[in-house]
C-alpha cells in the first residue's frame, strides 16, 4: 500500500498551496485597492480613493480604510467619505464567486467633505477646476451673496427673464411675417411698369394710332405693333394683380400676427399673474415664499444622493441584460432549490454606520448624529425574497428628542418601489433664517411628519411640519417686514404641508399652510399693493416688447396702402391706355366703312337723279311732241 | 501533434506501471472533462500528488479529455439537468442546497455534477482498460512498434532529442 502513497507529492501540494494563501494574504490587499478604486470609479463616474485594504482569515474579514468617493459634478468634493470599513465575509460563497458580507461597519462616514486633489477622471477645463476650488474656499462669501437673492421677491426683469413669453414668441412671428411679406411685395413691386414706361406706352400708341394707313402692309405692321403692345399691357396688367395681392395679403396676415401681438402681453401677464399667484388672495402662497427655497433645497440634495445610491443598490438593467446572456450561453446552469439561506452575487446582511446631521441653515454645526443600519443590501432581491430596509435612528442629538428614518427599496419585481418614512419629534429650531423680508424664525419646537414613495421614477411624497410656540423677528425696517413681524406675533402654531410628485428627476413641488389663512387678512392690502406695482412694472416691460416688434407698424401700414394707391392708379391708366387704343382702331374701321358706304350713296344718289332728270327730260320732250301732234 | 504523439511513447515506454499510468489517466477524466476551475478538482490535484499515478500520464490525458470535453459536454449538461430535476433527487439536492460547503462545489451547475457523474462512471472503466492496454502494448505491440519507420523517424527527430535531453 506504501509504494502507492507519494509523501513528496503532499509535501509539495503543502507547500504550493501554503504559496498560494501568502501571495493572497500579501498580495490580495493591493489586488482589490486597485480593484475597488477602477471598478468603484468606472461604476461612480469619478475617483474612488482607497488608502489601505488588509484582510484576515479567521474569520474572513476585509478592512477597508480611508475610503473617497468623489462627486462627480464636484471634482473637490466627496459625495461620501469614511474612515473605516469592515466586512465579514463569508468564505464559501466566495469561492462560487459571491460576496456574501453578513456585517459591514463604517466609521467616521461624512458627505460633502473636501478632497486634496480633484476627483474628476477625465481632463477638466482649468478654469471650470479653478472655479470649483475658490467656490469651496470661499464658501462664506459665496453664501452672502446667495443670501439676498433668496431674501427677495423676484423683480419684474427676473420674472421675464425665466418666463417664455407669448410677447417674444408673437413678435418673432409678426417679425417674420413682416419680413417674408416685404420681400414678396418688394419683388412684386419690381415686376410693375414705371410711370416714364407708361408714358412711353402713350406716345406709342398715339404713333400707331394718327394718321392713315398708307396701304395694307402699313396697316399690317401698325396692327402688329399694337398687338405686341396689348401684350405688354396685360403683362403689365398682371404684375399689377399680383402686387395687388401680395400687398392684401401682406396687409391681411401682419393685420393677424399684429392683433395677437397686441394680445400677447394681456396673456402674458395673466399667466405670470397665476403662475406667481398674484391674483386673488395674494398670500396664500407665503408658507413657499417663506419655507419654498429651504424646504426645495433640502428635497433636491436628498434627490441628488438617492440618485447616486439607487444603482448601487438596485441594478435592474444588468440584472435582465445577465439574465439575457445566461438563456443565451451553452455552458450549463444553476438549477436553485428551496432554501433559507439563499445567495445572490452580492449581498451586505448588514451595514451599521454613523453620520453626524448639519443644523439647518449652519451646515458646520452638528445637531447630533444618526445611526444608520441598512439590510439586506443586493441587487438581487429576487434571490433573497427581501427588500432592502434602511433604519435612522439619531443619536446624541441636542435640540431634538427623537428622529427616526424608515425606508423600504423592494425590487423582487418590476417595477419596484422605493418608500421612506421621517418622524422628527420635539425639534427646537433657533435663529432660523426665512426667505423673506430679512425675517428670522427665533425659536419654534416642531414636530415633522413625511412620507415619499417611488414607483418606476415617479415620485409621490408628503410631509407635514408642526411649528409650535413660534416666534419671529426681522432686522428689516420695511413696511412689509414690520407689518409681518406685528403679524407672526399672534400666531403660536401653525402647520406646514408640502407635497412633491411627478418624475424623480424634476418633480413638481408645492407647499402650503394653515399660516397661509391665519395671514391673509393682515397681508392682503400689502400684497394688493405689491402686486399692483409688480403688475404694472410687468405691463411697462411687455409693452415696451410689444412696441420694439411693432415699432413703426402703422408707418408700415400707410406705406402699404400709398403703395397700393399708387397700384390702382397705375392699373386705371394702363386700363384707359387699353380701352383707347381698341376704340381708335374700331373708329377708324368705322370712319373708312361709312365714308365708303357715303360716297357709294352719293354716286348711287347722283346716277338716280341724272336718271330722274333724263327721264323726266324724255317725258317732257315726249310730252311737247304730243302738243305738237294735237296742234 | 508530433509533440503530443512524443510525449505519449516516452510515457508507455517508461518505467512506470501500467496501473500508474493508466490511474492517472482516469485521474485526468476529472481535470479534462469538468470546469477546470472547481473546487473537487482541488481534491483531484490533492489526490494525484498523494497517490503514486504517473503525473506525465495524467497531464497528458488532462488536455486530451480537455480536447474531448468540447464534444461531451453537451452530454454532460444533459445528465445533470436530468439529475438535478429528478423527482425522487429532490430531497437530496434541497438537503444539500442547505449546506454553504456543498454549495461551494457547485453541484446544483448542470456541467459539473453531469461532468463529475460521467467522469466517476468512467474512473473504473477507464483505469481498467487503459491499464489492459498499456500491458498489451508492452508485450506484443512495443518490439514491432518501435521498428515501425515513422517511429524511427520521430524518434530521429531533433524535436524528440530535444525532448528526451529535457527528460520530460
Amino acid at each position: 500500500m506504501t509504494k502507492w502513497i507519494r509523501w513528496s507529492g503532499l509535501a509539495g501540494f503543502i507547500i504550493v498551496s501554503a504559496l498560494i494563501v501568502c501571495f493572497w494574504l500579501f498580495a490580495a490587499g493591493p489586488l482589490t485597492k486597485l480593484a475597488i478604486e477602477s471598478f468603484g470609479s468606472r461604476a461612480l463616474g469619478a475617483k474612488v480613493d482607497v488608502a489601505d485594504v488588509s484582510f484576515g482569515l479567521n474569520p474572513m474579514t476585509i478592512t477597508v480604510s480611508g475610503v473617497q468617493l468623489t462627486d462627480k459634478d464636484k471634482p473637490m468634493e466627496n459625495i461620501v467619505s469614511f474612515e473605516t470599513a469592515v466586512a465579514n465575509i463569508e468564505p464559501f460563497p466566495l469561492l462560487l464567486g459571491k460576496a456574501i458580507i453578513p456585517q459591514l461597519s463604517l466609521e467616521g462616514v461624512a458627505t460633502g467633505t473636501p478632497r486634496s486633489e480633484s476627483g474628476a477622471i477625465k481632463k477638466t477645463n482649468k478654469k471650470q477646476t479653478e472655479k470649483s476650488s475658490s467656490a469651496h474656499s470661499k464658501p462664506a462669501a459665496n453664501d452672502t451673496s446667495a443670501e439676498p437673492k433668496s431674501q427677495t421677491l423676484p423683480s419684474a426683469d427676473e420674472i421675464l427673464e425665466r418666463e417664455s413669453l407669448l410677447t417674444e414668441q408673437a413678435g418673432d412671428a409678426f417679425e417674420k411675417a413682416y419680413e417674408s411679406h416685404s420681400q414678396n411685395i418688394e419683388q412684386s413691386l419690381a415686376n410693375l411698369p414705371t410711370e416714364d414706361s407708361i408714358k412711353q406706352y402713350e406716345v406709342q400708341l398715339n404713333k400707331l394710332l394718327t394718321g392713315k394707313f398708307k396701304n395694307l402692309e402699313d396697316f399690317k405692321q401698325r396692327k402688329r405693333e399694337l398687338d405686341a403692345l396689348r401684350n405688354q399691357f396685360k403683362q403689365d396688367k398682371q404684375a399689377i394683380a399680383d402686387a395687388k395681392q401680395a400687398i392684401a395679403q401682406g396687409k391681411s396676415d401682419m393685420k393677424e400676427k399684429f392683433n395677437a401681438l397686441k394680445a400677447a402681453p394681456k396673456q402674458d401677464l395673466n399667466n405670470i399673474k397665476s403662475k406667481y399667484t398674484l391674483d386673488g388672495a395674494g398670500a396664500s402662497n407665503l408658507t413657499a415664499l417663506l419655507f419654498g427655497e429651504d424646504a426645495g433645497g433640502y428635497a433636491q440634495t436628498t434627490l441628488e444622493y438617492y440618485e447616486k445610491v439607487r444603482p448601487l443598490l438596485v441594478d435592474e438593467a444588468t440584472q435582465a441584460a445577465k439574465a439575457e446572456l445566461k438563456a443565451k450561453r451553452l455552458e450549463g446552469r444553476y438549477v436553485q432549490f428551496e432554501t433559507d439561506r439563499p445567495q445572490p452575487d452580492f449581498w451586505v446582511k448588514t451595514l451599521t454606520f454613523t453620520m453626524s446631521l448639519p443644523q439647518v441653515g449652519q451646515p458646520a454645526q452638528s445637531l447630533g448624529d444618526v445611526a444608520v443600519n441598512v439590510l439586506d443590501i443586493t441587487h438581487q432581491q429576487d434571490v433573497i425574497n427581501r427588500p432592502t430596509l434602511v433604519k435612522g435612528k439619531g443619536v446624541n442629538l441636542r435640540n431634538i428628542d427623537s428622529l427616526t428614518i424608515n425606508g423600504v427599496l423592494d425590487h423582487r419585481t418590476s417595477p419596484g418601489k422605493d418608500s421612506f418614512t421621517l418622524e422628527v419629534q420635539n425639534w427646537q429650531l433657533n435663529k432660523v433664517k426665512l426667505g423673506l423680508a430679512g425675517l428670522r424664525m427665533d425659536n419654534s419646537v416642531t414636530d415633522v411628519s413625511a412620507k415619499g414613495v417611488l414607483i418606476d421614477g415617479q415620485l409621490s411624497a408628503s410631509g407635514q411640519a408642526r411649528f409650535n410656540q413660534a416666534t419671529f423677528s426681522s432686522k428689516d425696517r420695511t413696511m412689509l417686514a414690520k407689518e409681518m413681524v406685528a403679524a407672526l406675533k399672534t400666531i403660536d402654531t401653525f402647520v406646514v404641508n408640502g407635497r412633491a410628485k411627478g418624475p424623480l428627476t424634476d418633480p413638481s413641488m408645492s407647499i402650503n399652510s394653515d399660516l397661509d389663512k391665519q395671514l391673509n387678512s393682515a397681508f392682503d392690502q400689502r400684497i394688493a399693493q405689491k402686486q399692483q406695482e409688480l403688475e404694472n412694472k410687468i405691463k411697462a416691460k411687455l409693452n415696451d416688447k410689444l412696441m420694439s416688434y411693432a415699432g413703426d407698424y402703422q408707418a408700415q401700414l400707410k406705406s402699404l396702402n400709398l403703395t397700393e394707391g399708387n397700384l390702382a392708379s397705375k392699373g386705371d391708366a394702363l386700363e384707359k391706355l387699353g380701352k383707347q387704343e381698341l376704340s381708335s382702331y374700331q373708329d377708324q374701321l368705322k370712319a373708312e366703312a361709312k365714308a365708303k358706304a357715303d360716297a357709294e350713296k352719293a354716286r348711287a344718289k347722283a346716277k338716280a337723279k341724272a336718271d330722274a332728270e333724263r327721264k323726266r327730260k324724255e317725258l317732257e320732250r315726249k310730252a311737247k311732241e304730243k302738243l305738237k301732234d294735237l296742234f | 501533434m508530433l509533440a503530443m504523439l512524443a510525449k505519449l511513447l516516452k510515457i508507455l515506454n517508461s518505467d512506470a506501471s501500467p496501473g500508474q499510468i493508466s490511474l492517472g489517466f482516469a485521474f485526468a477524466l476529472f481535470i479534462g472533462l469538468t470546469p477546470f476551475f472547481s473546487l473537487h478538482n482541488l481534491f483531484i490535484f490533492l489526490l494525484v500528488c498523494l497517490i503514486r499515478v504517473n503525473l506525465g500520464g495524467f497531464f497528458f490525458a488532462s488536455a486530451i479529455f480537455a480536447l474531448l470535453a468540447f464534444l461531451l459536454d453537451p452530454v454532460s449538461i444533459a445528465i445533470g439537468e436530468q439529475l438535478l430535476a429528478h423527482p425522487d433527487l429532490q430531497a437530496v439536492w434541497t438537503g444539500m442546497y442547505q449546506s454553504d460547503v456543498w454549495r461551494a462545489f457547485k453541484f446544483n451547475h448542470t456541467l459539473l455534477l453531469g461532468s463529475v457523474v460521467l467522469s466517476c462512471v468512467l474512473f473504473i472503466p477507464v483505469w481498467i482498460v487503459f491499464s489492459i492496454l498499456i500491458k498489451l502494448y508492452r508485450s506484443k505491440l512495443m518490439a514491432w512498434f518501435e521498428k515501425l519507420k515513422i517511429v524511427k523517424f520521430l524518434k530521429a527527430s531533433k524535436f524528440y532529442q530535444a525532448y528526451e535531453r529535457l527528460g520530460a
